[in-house]
């Protein structure tokens, strides 16, 4: 269980995170998605206790994070893959860590099997690693003590496609069992398979949230043609109900077709076409961000470098 | 993961107890050692100690290589290099980002430094250890009457006072300044500027003998202290250990992870 509440954090004047609110319930899968520099890390932060926040607060498993006796016990945190000594050997800090939370040493060659570091891996020194082993090395790390509850931040960062299958099915054993699990990602396609809700952030506020199909739902969209499009326009509009024109002629209302039926049967226009258009995660992804970076931009001033955002979405277009 | 419990039901045992202050101790002096940087670090101080001790004996030989001369001979390295080490401990956790690791699985970040500290104790006692046995074992090699006389109690326990107070003004150092070059170069050019200055500038001279490391720890390990020794020594101790470890404590506590 994980529940941030208000949580904000300012490095001076400019606002990295405003206002976060969330919950991630027992059994569940949490992706947290914002392109790069979103403020997803600076909130992972907050909840681990690794920063402060400037205001609001959070806990986990009830407490918050640095009241926990041992949380490690509890909790299982990977906020940075090449966050470990590199002159260190990869057995070697697993074994620091596991003397550390008082699990005994067995469990770390356990571990290493888990995450698919062979015994020669894991006599080499982390800085001789590539990054996705690494990340299965800060994976074993985020499991060693048995926890209930798992704070990822873009852990697929880095694994190729097997080891990608490998981490969501992981995850998602986990959350059948009746762990939590948090993940951040800036890829859609990493987390929609396995998350069974979503968090969207975008330059550092929440921009929606909720399970795919409600977030669908909430931003569903219809293409209608009709006897009298222009009476349709002005009646759809009269009820609030954005419209605008596709290339085609056709009409695009931000709405349900129930509501766009409804408003048409009202008007008395005849409907020739309605079908659900946009019921697409990725473009409802690229559209909730981009506002998100749009409002915000307008809202402080000086205005973030658009370049930000820009890049992200053009790689997870790719 | 064998025991993921029910999940509404899931409770943190009200008994469960923070990891034990010697533990993180043990796991200060073993991250010291289980890297290659620390291994090797570590190796050197104990050979350049041996080193010294052989010097000294064979470049004064005969009556002067006293075991006195050799005991107080060998502290002197480990008394320049420890220091290093401390920096090293502390600010090793942030250039290499371990901090991120430590700090969720210890939140009391105030415990990390203080067991720092005490790793810091234990290295001197280590290094005292390896100091008094290179003279010893020296000062029997070579042919009498070299290595003869005795070893006082007090300069023996004042030899490690100052190895551990040199260590943990290194770690104080890094604590504050939690970056690594800048520690070291702050805690090596300070004390050398100050000497430089009050050498030249009249009134900073009486000063010095109260601030200023070397005039006043230095002699820790060549006789016994007398009272206006120890006052000298206490105050130097307020000002390069006292100042950067409170200024290091807030800084250790407070900084943000990045």
């Amino acid at each position: 269980m994980i529940e941030a509440t208000s949580l904000t954090k300012r490095y001076g004047d400019r606002p990295a995170v405003q206002d976060v609110t969330f919950t991630c319930a027992p059994g569940t899968v949490t992706g947290f998605l914002g392109p790069n520099g979103a403020g997803k890390s600076t909130t992972l932060k907050m909840l681990c206790g690794l920063a402060r926040p400037t205001s609001g607060h959070s806990t986990v498993l009830g407490r918050p994070y640095a009241e926990l006796p041992n949380p490690g016990r509890h909790v299982g945190v990977l906020i940075d893959a090449s966050a470990a000594h590199e002159g260190r050997r990869g057995r070697e800090t697993l074994a620091v860590s596991a003397a550390l939370l008082g699990v005994a040493d067995p469990r770390v060659d356990e571990l290493l099997e888990l995450v698919d570091l062979d015994a020669g891996a894991a006599r080499k020194r982390v800085g001789q690693y590539s990054l996705g082993m690494r990340q299965r090395l800060g994976i074993a790390n985020a499991l060693l003590g048995d926890p209930q509850l798992l704070i990822l931040d873009e852990p697929a960062n880095g694994l190729d496609p097997v080891g990608m299958r490998w981490i969501r099915g992981l995850l998602r054993d986990f959350a059948s069992r009746g762990g939590t699990v948090l993940l951040s990602s800036h890829l859609l396609h990493e987390v929609e398979a396995i998350a069974d809700r979503l968090v969207i952030i975008a330059d550092g506020r929440i921009v929606a949230q909720g399970t795919p199909q409600e977030l669908l739902d909430g931003h569903a969209r219809a293409r209608v043609r009709s006897a009298d499009d222009q009476v349709l326009r002005r009646a759809l509009r009269q009820h609030s109900i954005e419209v605008t024109d596709t290339d085609d002629g056709a009409l695009l209302a931000d709405a349900s077709t129930e509501a766009v039926s409804d408003v048409a049967l009202g008007a008395g226009v005849a409907v020739r076409e309605l079908r659900a258009a946009g019921d697409d995660l990725e473009q409802l992804f690229f559209q909730l961000t981009e506002n998100g970076a749009r409002e915000s931009r307008a809202m402080d001033q000086p205005a973030p470098p658009l370049l930000t955002t820009d890049t992200t979405l053009q790689e997870v277009k790719r | 993961m064998s025991a993921l419990a029910a999940s509404t039901t899931y409770q943190i045992p009200t008994d469960e107890r923070r990891p034990a202050f010697g533990r993180l101790t043990r796991i200060e002096l073993r991250k010291m050692l289980d890297t290659r940087s620390g291994l090797w670090f570590s190796a050197a101080v104990a050979a350049v100690t041996l080193i010294t001790v052989i010097i000294t004996a064979l470049v004064k030989g005969g009556h002067d290589a006293t075991l006195h001369r050799l005991f107080n001979n060998s502290v002197e390295p480990a008394a320049i290099l420890l220091p290093v080490l401390g920096v090293l401990l502390v600010c090793g956790e942030w250039s290499q980002h371990t901090t991120l690791t430590t700090f969720t699985l210890v939140p009391d970040r105030n415990r990390i430094l203080l067991a720092k500290l005490a790793a810091s104790i234990v290295v001197a006692f280590a290094a005292f250890g390896i100091c008094l046995a290179c003279s010893v074992v020296v000062g029997e090699l070579l042919p009498a009457p070299s290595g003869a006389g005795s070893l006082s109690f007090a300069v023996l326990a004042q030899g490690l006072l100052f190895l551990a107070a040199t260590m943990m003004i290194g770690v104080a150092f890094g604590a504050a300044i939690m970056l690594s070059a800048p520690a070291l170069v702050i805690y090596l050019a300070l004390p050398t500027a100050w000497d430089a200055l009050s050498s030249t500038i009249h009134p900073l001279k009486t000063l010095s003998h109260w601030l200023a490391i070397g005039p006043t720890l230095g002699p820790l390990a060549t006789h016994s202290f007398s009272a206006t020794d120890w006052a000298h020594a206490g105050t130097t101790l307020a000002l390069w250990l006292a100042v950067p470890l409170i200024i290091g404590v807030w800084r250790f506590a407070r900084r943000d992870i990045n």
